[in-house]
């Protein structure tokens, strides 16, 4: 009898607590933005609601290949930041995004490394590494991951995807799943983005690939033709899209050049990216080793990065 | 009522499975925390995100396992004693979120908010309808009413009829004699139920994942905070949460042995 009286009570304020929540009459965004971007994101978040104190940004973090599905039932959303181009291309086709400009939506680029586990036990050096004998290879699944389809670009180009394939023990859901797994060494080598690579700076190698192997990804942002604070939205995009936006994408280790001369297939042409490359290993090794000084000449941009990551022995922020 | 134990090859298998159920669990929970370390431990233990996301956690799941008690006692109640048409079939169709997976149950509720009238509802309000915490409060009701029901069910199928019985020829009414008689009687069950609906609720993230996103700190409840931080590679994060869960599950537990909420379902 009492345990129902307290319990009656407990509801009865805890709804109203609720609904006094629910009209706070603030505006506040529906960010459609895959899971990987969510460490500059967030970032961006709070600088972004601290300049704007009556918008709030909500997330809807979710991997990439989620979101069509959401957004054509629900036709709901302000922002979309998924992965990849392609995903974007996909709302473009059905309509639901339509002035989106490839020359300028793009905030930054994902750019493809080797990573292999810490001490590099195989002694993988270059692409083709890959397709030596008893190397435990870890791929993508092209069907649910866009890195998957860049692994196929990639050995395809190199000539050796057949060996590769025999190689491989694992097919990944989502890129990182071969992060984890490099990281805990069940396989040799991997290809992934930087963006990924720099979250694991203490437990793997970083290995750059050649301009010919190595692809420049695009991510877009775009607003959604039914977002219902397309000011807000447009507000926030240009934020994301100015310098202060890309410098904090920057900072995890995104590429962010205006202009990355790539061919056809989005592998690189000349040496652009080559700093942040130089950097990137110069970071994995500083998380490493406390020897090595972390400032703007060895690591660059990426020294909030390797800080966080030297405060713990398993990362976390 | 123990069993005095006297030799044999059978009393002894069983003693030793559960030593080595025991064993495992152990190696579980010491492998993590020797992954994390004292230094990191200590870390992350500290943040305030860490200790954020447990209170998060657990209003949530008070919350919603409420509501499932305000619908799941009748209900349960209502199956186990009344006699109406289509009574197993009913019974079945209240058991349905038990059995589906909560990813289902998340795409449905996905699919019902998004159409007439809440599309209405919610370009009325500007709102956006189960994308905050709302939503979460949502999924894990959805998904523990019924288990919740079904629970509550075999409380009362505990309790002899005969009682009610009694005191309906004494005077009582139908009413009177559900709270006076049959829910003093049936607490114990109750609150060992309750115990579990909680753990359900705080435990679901599939559902989530499928209807709701999530935003840092307003709706990434533990479990689905250690998804999103194996994402991120913080392997730090998702270990310290693991055994913040876990040691959750300990105490909810061991408060409900405390509390003396004994039943057969436990």
């Amino acid at each position: 009898m009492k345990i129902l009286k307290k319990l009656v009570v407990f509801l009865v304020v805890s709804s109203i607590f609720l609904v006094t929540q629910a009209y706070g009459g603030e505006k506040s965004i529906l960010f459609h933005a895959g899971l990987g971007q969510r460490g500059a994101l967030n970032e961006i978040k709070t600088i972004f609601e601290k300049k704007n104190p009556d918008i709030k940004v909500n997330f809807s973090y979710k991997g990439s290949g989620y979101f069509i599905a959401d957004i054509s039932r629900s036709k709901q959303g302000d922002l979309y930041m998924p992965g990849e181009e392609f995903y974007l291309m996909q709302a473009v086709e059905r309509g639901f995004l339509t002035d989106y400009n490839p020359k300028t939506d793009i905030p930054a680029y994902f750019v493809t490394v080797i990573i292999t586990p810490k001490g590099n036990p195989k002694n993988i050096t270059r692409i083709e590494d890959f397709a030596k004998p008893g190397v435990r290879v870890g791929l993508g699944n092209p069907k649910s991951c866009a890195i998957g389809i860049w692994d196929e670009k990639t050995f395809k180009k190199a000539g050796i995807w057949d060996k590769v394939k025999e190689n491989t023990v694992m097919s990944a859901k989502c890129i990182p799943e071969l992060g984890n797994a490099t990281q805990h060494r069940a396989i040799d080598a991997t290809i992934v983005w930087a963006t990924t690579a720099v979250l694991y700076l203490r437990d793997v190698e970083i290995i750059p690939i050649e301009q010919k192997y190595r692809g420049i990804i695009k991510l877009p942002v775009g607003v959604l033709n039914f977002a219902r604070y397309k000011e807000e939205a447009h507000k926030l995009m240009d934020f994301i899209l100015s310098n202060e936006g890309r410098t904090i994408f920057h900072k995890h280790a995104y590429a962010i050049n205006p202009v990355i001369p790539v061919d056809k297939q989005g592998f690189c042409l000349d040496g652009t990216t080559d700093n942040d490359m130089e950097y990137l290993v110069n970071a994995a090794e500083a998380v490493k080793d406390d020897s090595f000084p972390v400032n703007k000449e060895t690591v660059g941009h990426l020294v909030g990065e390797v800080l966080r990551q030297k405060k713990t022995i398993r990362a976390g922020d | 009522m123990a069993l005095k134990s006297r030799g044999g090859w059978w009393p002894c298998i069983c003693v030793g499975t559960v030593g080595i159920i025991l064993i495992v669990y152990l190696l579980l929970v010491t492998s993590n925390w020797i992954y994390l370390g004292w230094h990191d431990t200590l870390y992350f233990f500290s943040r305030s995100r860490m200790w954020e996301r447990f209170w998060l956690t657990v209003w949530t799941a008070t919350v919603s396992t409420s509501f499932s008690l305000l619908i799941g006692i009748p209900a349960g109640y209502a199956l186990s004693r009344f006699r109406f048409p289509c009574r197993y079939l009913v019974a079945s169709i209240i058991d349905l979120p038990i059995v589906v997976s909560p990813a289902v149950i998340g795409a449905f509720l996905f699919g019902i908010t998004t159409r007439f009238p809440f599309d209405w509802i919610s370009e009325y309000y500007g709102v956006y309808i189960g994308r905050n915490v709302y939503g979460v409060l949502l999924v894990q009701f959805t998904v523990t009413a019924a288990f919740c029901a079904r629970l509550m069910k075999a409380s009362f199928d505990m309790i002899p009829v005969r009682f009610e019985s009694v005191s309906h020829s004494l005077g009582a009414s139908p009413f009177r004699t559900f709270f006076k008689v049959v829910l003093p009687m049936a607490k114990n069950g109750i609150i060992a139920s309750m115990i579990v609906v909680w753990a359900r609720a705080a435990a679901e993230w599939e559902g989530l994942m499928l209807f709701v996103g999530a935003t840092e700190g307003k709706t990434d409840i533990m479990p689905f905070a250690i998804y999103l931080d194996w994402n991120g590679g913080m392997m730090g994060w998702v270990t310290s949460m693991s055994i913040v869960c876990m040691l959750m599950a300990i105490s909810a537990i061991s408060a409900m042995k405390i509390i003396g909420g004994r039943s057969n379902v436990w």
